[in-house]
Order: structure tokens, then C-alpha cells, then sequence
């Protein structure tokens, strides 16, 4: 037996081999290999790489260049690049050409980079760009032409806003970056990419301003996404659990966001902003829990209303996770707490039902998410019918049936309607959860048992970090910042960016 | 598992030790005191609370010429390795049980007044885990979490004690002196030792950022705490009287009780859980002091993992007393009375080895 237990271990420790080592089909030895001087040679190499003519978009156009006398190849993957600059910007001005001039001078495309190795062509060519092979030359052309089709420009869906902009991120990375440009007009604000996947190679865009943000944070993002060994990573939404803390927990450590003001917002502040092709939003580190209880519109509207709105989102956020416990509790253990006309029509209320309040807390708490998951996957023809069927049937019905009764029906319909208080979607999840646990300890020990729990929460969220930064900073622990937490302060009160990102200059105004 | 090495602030230390501290006029800690001091309780309170100056004074002289040693390096670095370690020893004694005691009369509260049903070994199970949990995430977080409850807590105490001043009456307070000095003078010198905390708390006086701040923020905890329990005091005799005061083990819990707020005519349960919050913040406190010192006293580093050997120790010796509320009474009668000349004597004791052994010439302030 302990021989066997040896080789388990023996196992464990055998070093798993590296994900671009064990990559099947791959051809990675081809890609490896430089550009040779001989066209045929070259063009044979690419055909094998690029499985051509099996693959039908892959298009490949033969030429003769009068001016250079040379024979040539161009290479370009039709239904991601833009076949028409092709056709007007490269292929003409190469078929026409009568001088002897550089290639670079003939075509005119915006960028045209030199490649030596067959792994850049391939790489231009998976990124739409066309690339051209000529006779007696050791080196390609790879000319900008990408054209990947997606939506426009929309507005914000999950996260909306009455007053404020109203552009949302896309699916274009290029489209998204240029919409935190247009917001931040500076030159210290670096793009930088790295690219996660070992098959398909998709690059993860990694914005932050140069010298706000710290230094550390940037370092440590890279790292992290640098040492990821995967095959291939689509988008955000999947890179987020890759590089999040703490997967198990119930309390986001990463925000994602779809709206390009709040990611400028964040950048000033020296945060950090993920972006990637393929997600209509971007990832904002690290996060506290403020970032998640915040909402755009708190600033941009006026003071007052901004923080009529917090104390609301805040109020919402407490009737959400106690209300349904706070019942349990006060009528299973507390009773002596109601005043004595409503403690008599709740008992009335209850009497024809057979179920202790807990069942029916839950039954109804867990019919209301039902309603909420139904209604979201549901195709929006019969969306209004959910609504209908939900609210009769639940609603009405249950209580004629005895089987729920109406107070319970108030309670969980108000800690039902008050999660939706709590915009982001993260936060959001979490709270419901939250609710669940606290509706449990109430039913086992009242209050105390809510209480327990409670603290006990608390002192798991003031340990937990995300990259560093206490979950519940600028609260506590205190760092300089202009305390934007519960409430906000006068926008030209508000000096200083987030001490706990220890940004490099922490004043923003005088 | 190194969450402990994080210090705090100011603020955090002031909650802290406002809710360890604080949370004690609303167990039997005044009813021991309206014993002898009878009316003039809230008088001995503030007499406790100046006197008890000196040596937290004496205390943080000791503390600003070793500003990285605990209390218990300090005792070891004065009275030497042996007489130290006994020392600590005596002091680890009386700490743990004071925790055992003390989270038995909270115990006992919450059994006897809001879930008779439930017995006892539950509630008190219960109580401890969720003070180790907090004891074992470490001082740091214990910190964050009082200063981020503390509000709520200290909001609802005021509204406790308004009230009953609203309910009580005025008259109750004289004569001012109680039965006169000397019975006050003997509640003092008996029951000093409810600040005793304020001992232990040295044990983690390097974990607070500066000594400016433990300096400040010790004195400014003794003055808030001792006005708090002082008004609380009064609170407790213009509503009930002395007579009745001095025979109701809990007298914050019978003035939860007692009041009314315009329609609601029950109110505990409303500051019930405020209660709770301080007295797990308490809790996790002392256990994590005591491990503290336990890990001190054993040379063991991770200290943390003794957290819940402590914790069971105390649920085992806490649960046995049969009618807690007698018997641990007592005792921690008993034991005030053990650990007040503790408080009062070891700081200048301390002191005095300190000057002797010439700790206060290189100091530069």
C-alpha cells in the first residue's frame, strides 16, 4: 500500500508538461521555420498550415510584378479582412506598378510590418491582415486590412442611466479602446496586450494610465495573465474566473463594467481595465465592495439626488438580505416584539396554512427567482405572459389555496423587488445568496442565529483582499482618499484618488 | 495564514476598545458595583476611571521605550525569564477567566432572557466559534470590524438611554453620595479591575501603528468609556432605583426591557442584536488576546492555532457552573477582586524595574 501511495504522490509531482508542448496538430515546428527565398517552397509551407484548399476563405491570389519582375503570392483570409482596400490599395497599385520601387512604396496600406518567421504570418493572417510572399525574398509583407464583422455601437443594457452618456462597449476591442480614448485624452494612457490562449491567440488588452496607476498592481496583472496555460480564453466574462481571487467566494473581487465612462472614471483613479475582443464589457482591478455598490449616475447627478440614491441602493440592499429572515425570526421566535392587533391578523392569516413560516419564506423566495431566471431566458414574444402567470398563480392563487399566506407574499415580493435595487450584476448575485443563509439561521435561531452570522460575515469581508486592496477600503481600513463610500462628497471635495491603489500621484484637484 | 501582522489605526483601536471595554455596563458589571456604592454608583465609576489613569499612565511610559515588545516581552525584558514567565503566567490565569466567565454571564443572558428554550451548550457553542472565527482572521480585522459596527451599536445604546431617561426619574440620583465615602471608596478599591483590559490590551500594543496613536487613543477610550458607563449607570438608577438596581443581575437587558418606543411596547428584541454584535467583538478580542499570551508564554509564533484549543477550553469550563447566573457572579466578583491589585500594581512595579535598569535614558522624546 505504501508503495502504491508513493506513486501517487510520484505522479503529483511529475511536472505537467506545458500547455504549448502538448498541443496535438498544432504544426508547430512549420511555424517555427523562416520565410525561405523561394516562393513555391514558402507558399507550399502556408498551404499546409492553412489546410488551403480545404479551407474555403482562405484565399490565395498569384501575380507577377512588372516593376520588380518578380513573381508574387498574396495571401488573405476573405471574411475577416477588408477585400476591398485589398483589391483598390494593395492588388492594384501592384499589378499596375511599372517602377522599381520598395514594396512598401507601391501599396498604400497604413501599416506594413516585414515578417521573417512563418509564425507571424500565420498570426497576421488569423488577425485579418494580408500578407504577401515574393519570389527571391526572405521576408513576407503583412499589410493592415483587417475587417471583422460586429454590431455598432448600442446603448448600455444592464446598466442604465438616465442622465449621463449613453454608449455602451462592444464586441470590437478596437471600437472599445477608442471610446476610453475619446474620454481620456492623454498620452500617458499606455494600451498595452498580451495574448492568453495557446491555439487561438486572443489578446487581452491591458489599459491603465502610466503614471497614476502603481506600478506593483500593473506587474502583478501581467504576471497573472503571462502565466496563464490555456488553450484558449474567449472573453472577459471566462478570463474573469481565471484571475479572480478567491473563486469560491460569494463576494466578486473583479468588476466588470459595459459602460466606457465608468472604465475612464476608474482609469483617472488609477485602476486598472481589461479588454478583450469578443466581450462587450471590460474588467476594472482591483475592486472593492464600494465599486460594486456604486453606480455612474450617483455622480452625475446632482448631490443630493446622487446620495438619495445611495441611501436607497443601500436601504434596498438590507431589506433584501433580512426582510424575509427578520419574518422568520420575529414571527418563530420574537413574537413578543409585534404589537399585538398585527401579531392577531398575521396568526389569523396563517391559520388555514399548514406550513411553519419557514417553508413558506423559502417556497416563495424560491418561486420569485424562478420567475426572475424564466423571465429572463424567455423569448421576448411571450416575455408579459410570464408576468401574467407568475402573479396569478403564485400570487393570488397560492393564497386561496392556503398554501402561502399573504404577509409572506408582501415579504418576499419586497426583498424580491429590492434586489433589483442592487445594479451590478456580481453584487447582485451575491445579496440574493446572502438572503438564502440569513432566511436559514433565522429559522434555527432567530435572531441570535442572524446576528452570528452577521458578524461572522463581517469579519470575513474585512479580511478578504482583492490584489491587495481590503474589500471594505477607504471605510476601514482608512487610507487617504476622497471617501467615497456610503455617500459621496461635493465633486471639488473630492481631492484625492484611492490611497489603497497607492497611485503614484494622489492628489486630483486643489 | 499570516493575517495577523497587519496593524491599525486609530480609529479602529478607539472602537475596539470602545466595545470590549464599553460592553460592560450592559452585563452584571453594575450590579456588583450598586452593591456597596449602592446610588452612587456611577460616582465609583468615575472614580475607577481617574484612578486608573495612573497606571495606563505608568503602563505607556513602559511602552515608549520598547515600542515593538507586547506586554508580555516587556514583563519578561523587566522581571527577568523566570519571575516573567510566572508573572504572565498569573496574568494568562486571570484573563482566560475572565473570558470564561464573562462569556458565561453573556451566555446566561442570552439563555435566560431570549431563548429559554434553547440549551444553553448551543447558545454558548455558538457564541465562541463565531469569536474564534474573528479571533483567528486576526487583530487587524477584529479592528475593522468594531469601527465599521461601532456606529450602529453606539447609536442604539443612545436611544436605550434616552429613553429611560425619558422613563426615569430624577429624583433617584440623591442623595449623590450613596451611603457615603466610604462605601464608594471600597467599590474602588475592590472593583477596579474592570478596567483591567486596558492591561491586556498592551499585549498588542506594537500591532497599532504608532505609539502616538496607542497613546492618544487609550486615553481617549478610557475618558469615552468611563463617561458611557457612568450615564449608563445613572440611566439604570433613575429608572429603577437603587433597591431594584442593585437586586437585577442585568440591569441593561431589564432596561431594554422596561422601555417602550411610541406604539412598540417590546423593544429587546430591537437592541438585542446590537448587543450581540458588541458582545462577539468582545469576544474575539480576548480570545485573541489570550492566545496571545498563551503563544507568548509557549514561545509558539503561529499563535493563531491555539484560538481553538482556547475557544473549547472556555466552552467546556463556561458551560459546567450550574446557575450561571450565581456562580459565575461570583466569580467574577472573585476575580475583580484578584486582578484589580494586578492593574493597579504592575505598571508602576514595571515603571520602577524600568527606571532601575536605566530603559528611560535613551529615550529621545
Amino acid at each position: 500500500m505504501l508503495k502504491e501511495m508513493f506513486q501517487v504522490f510520484k505522479k503529483r509531482k511529475q511536472k505537467p508538461l506545458s500547455m504549448q508542448q502538448q498541443l496535438v496538430g498544432e504544426q508547430t515546428e512549420l511555424k517555427e521555420q523562416s520565410i525561405s527565398s523561394d516562393l513555391e517552397e514558402n507558399f507550399q509551407t502556408l498551404k499546409k498550415l492553412f489546410h488551403i484548399p480545404k479551407n474555403n476563405d482562405v484565399k490565395v491570389r498569384e501575380l507577377y510584378i512588372e516593376g520588380l519582375n518578380k513573381k508574387a503570392c498574396l495571401l488573405f483570409i476573405s471574411t475577416i479582412s477588408d477585400v476591398k482596400s485589398i483589391e483598390e490599395n494593395i492588388l492594384k497599385p501592384l499589378l499596375t506598378n511599372k517602377s522599381g520601387k520598395e514594396i512598401k512604396e507601391i501599396v498604400s496600406i497604413q501599416a506594413v510590418t516585414e515578417i521573417h518567421l512563418f509564425k507571424d504570418a500565420v498570426k497576421n493572417l488569423n488577425q485579418g491582415n494580408t500578407v504577401l510572399l515574393i519570389d527571391g525574398c526572405s521576408q513576407g509583407f503583412a499589410m493592415d486590412c483587417p475587417n471583422f464583422q460586429g454590431r455598432t455601437i448600442e446603448k448600455p443594457n444592464t446598466e442604465i442611466l438616465i442622465k449621463g452618456p449613453k454608449e455602451a462597449f462592444i464586441e470590437k476591442v478596437d471600437v472599445n479602446i477608442s471610446l476610453v480614448r475619446k474620454k481620456i485624452k492623454d498620452e500617458n494612457l499606455v494600451v498595452e496586450s498580451i495574448d492568453v490562449g495557446a491555439r487561438s491567440k486572443s489578446e487581452v488588452y491591458i489599459l491603465y494610465i502610466d503614471d497614476l496607476a502603481n506600478d506593483k498592481l500593473v506587474e502583478n496583472i501581467k504576471n497573472r495573465l503571462n502565466r496563464l496555460d490555456v488553450n484558449s480564453i474567449q472573453n472577459l466574462s471566462l478570463l474573469e474566473e481565471y484571475i479572480e481571487e478567491r473563486s469560491y467566494s460569494l463576494f466578486p473581487s473583479i468588476l466588470s463594467t459595459e459602460r466606457p465612462d465608468r472604465a475612464a472614471t476608474f482609469l483617472e483613479d488609477g485602476y486598472i481595465v481589461l479588454l478583450m475582443d469578443n466581450s462587450p464589457d471590460c474588467l476594472v482591478l482591483p475592486a472593492t465592495f464600494w465599486s460594486f455598490f456604486h453606480s455612474p449616475e450617483d455622480h452625475y447627478l446632482r448631490f443630493l439626488y446622487g446620495n438619495f440614491t445611495r441611501a436607497l441602493r443601500m436601504a434596498a440592499m438590507f431589506i433584501t438580505v433580512f426582510t424575509s429572515a427578520i419574518y422568520i425570526a420575529i414571527t418563530a421566535y420574537h413574537s413578543e416584539m409585534i404589537p399585538s392587533e398585527l401579531m392577531l391578523a398575521i396568526a389569523a392569516s396563517r391559520e388555514k396554512v399548514p406550513f411553519p413560516a419557514v417553508v413558506e419564506i423559502l417556497m416563495m423566495e424560491f418561486a420569485f427567482e424562478l420567475i426572475r431566471e424564466a423571465g429572463l431566458r424567455v423569448p421576448s414574444p411571450i416575455g408579459p405572459t410570464i408576468g401574467i402567470v407568475g402573479a396569478l398563480i403564485l400570487g393570488q392563487a397560492a393564497v386561496q389555496a392556503n398554501i402561502i399566506s399573504p404577509i409572506v407574499i408582501i415579504v418576499s415580493a419586497l426583498s424580491g423587488l429590492s434586489s433589483f435595487a442592487v445594479s451590478d450584476i456580481s453584487l447582485n448575485f451575491a445579496v440574493r445568496l446572502i438572503r438564502f443563509v440569513f432566511i436559514i439561521c433565522a429559522a434555527f435561531m432567530g435572531m441570535y442565529g442572524m446576528t452570528a452570522f452577521f458578524v461572522a460575515g463581517v469579519y470575513y469581508m474585512v479580511s478578504i483582499k482583492s490584489y491587495g486592496v481590503p474589500y471594505l477600503a477607504p471605510m476601514s481600513p482608512s487610507y487617504k482618499s476622497s471617501s467615497d463610500t456610503m455617500f459621496r462628497r461635493l465633486l471639488r471635495n473630492e481631492k484625492f484618488r484611492p490611497g489603497f491603489l497607492k497611485p503614484s500621484d494622489l492628489q486630483k484637484k486643489q | 495564514m499570516k493575517q495577523n501582522k497587519g496593524t491599525i489605526g486609530i480609529k479602529e483601536y478607539i472602537a475596539l476598545v470602545i466595545l470590549t471595554v464599553g460592553a460592560k455596563l450592559s452585563d452584571d458589571t453594575p450590579a456588583i458595583l450598586f452593591e456597596n456604592a449602592k446610588n452612587a454608583g456611577w460616582i465609583a465609576v468615575a472614580l475607577i476611571g481617574l484612578l486608573s489613569v495612573l497606571p495606563i499612565l505608568f503602563m505607556l511610559k513602559v511602552f515608549s521605550v520598547h515600542r515593538e515588545k507586547n506586554l508580555h516581552e516587556i514583563i519578561l525584558h523587566l522581571f527577568g525569564k523566570f519571575i516573567g514567565n510566572i508573572v504572565s503566567v498569573l496574568l494568562l490565569f486571570g484573563g482566560v477567566f475572565a473570558l470564561i466567565v464573562d462569556s458565561g454571564i453573556s451566555t446566561d443572558i442570552i439563555s435566560s432572557f431570549y431563548f429559554t428554550k434553547t440549551p444553553p451548550i448551543i447558545v454558548y457553542s455558538i457564541l465562541m466559534m463565531v469569536c474564534a472565527y474573528g479571533a483567528k482572521r486576526g487583530f487587524e480585522h477584529i479592528g475593522t470590524a468594531a469601527w465599521l459596527l461601532l456606529p450602529y451599536v453606539k447609536i442604539t445604546l443612545f436611544i436605550v438611554l434616552l429613553f429611560s431617561f425619558g422613563g426615569g426619574t430624577f429624583g433617584f440620583i440623591y442623595p449623590l453620595w450613596g451611603e457615603g465615602m466610604l462605601p464608594i471608596i471600597k467599590t474602588v478599591a475592590k472593583d477596579m479591575s474592570i478596567y483591567a483590559d486596558f492591561l491586556y490590551i498592551g499585549l498588542v500594543a506594537p500591532l497599532v501603528t504608532s505609539f502616538k496613536v496607542l497613546k492618544k487613543g487609550t486615553i481617549w477610550a478610557l475618558a469615552i468609556v468611563t463617561f458611557e458607563i457612568c450615564i449608563a449607570m445613572v440611566a439604570f438608577v433613575m429608572l429603577f432605583d437603587y433597591t431594584t438596581a442593585e437586586m437585577l443581575a442585568y440591569p441593561f437587558h431589564e432596561t431594554i426591557r422596561y422601555i417602550h418606543i411610541g406604539f412598540l411596547s417590546n423593544v429587546e428584541t430591537f437592541f438585542f442584536p446590537f448587543w450581540l454584535v458588541a458582545t462577539f467583538i468582545r469576544f474575539s478580542f480576548y480570545l485573541y488576546l489570550s492566545a496571545t499570551l498563551l503563544g507568548g508564554i509557549l514561545k509558539i509564533k503561529e499563535f493563531e492555532y491555539l484560538i481553538p484549543l482556547l475557544t473549547t477550553i472556555v466552552i467546556l469550563l463556561g458551560a459546567a457552573p450550574e446557575s450561571p447566573s450565581i456562580t459565575l457572579s461570583a466569580a467574577r466578583k472573585m476575580n475583580f477582586q484578584l486582578l484589580t491589585p494586578a492593574f493597579f500594581v504592575l505598571p508602576p512595579l514595571m515603571w520602577i524595574l524600568a527606571k532601575i535598569r536605566g530603559d528611560f535614558k535613551n529615550e529621545t522624546a
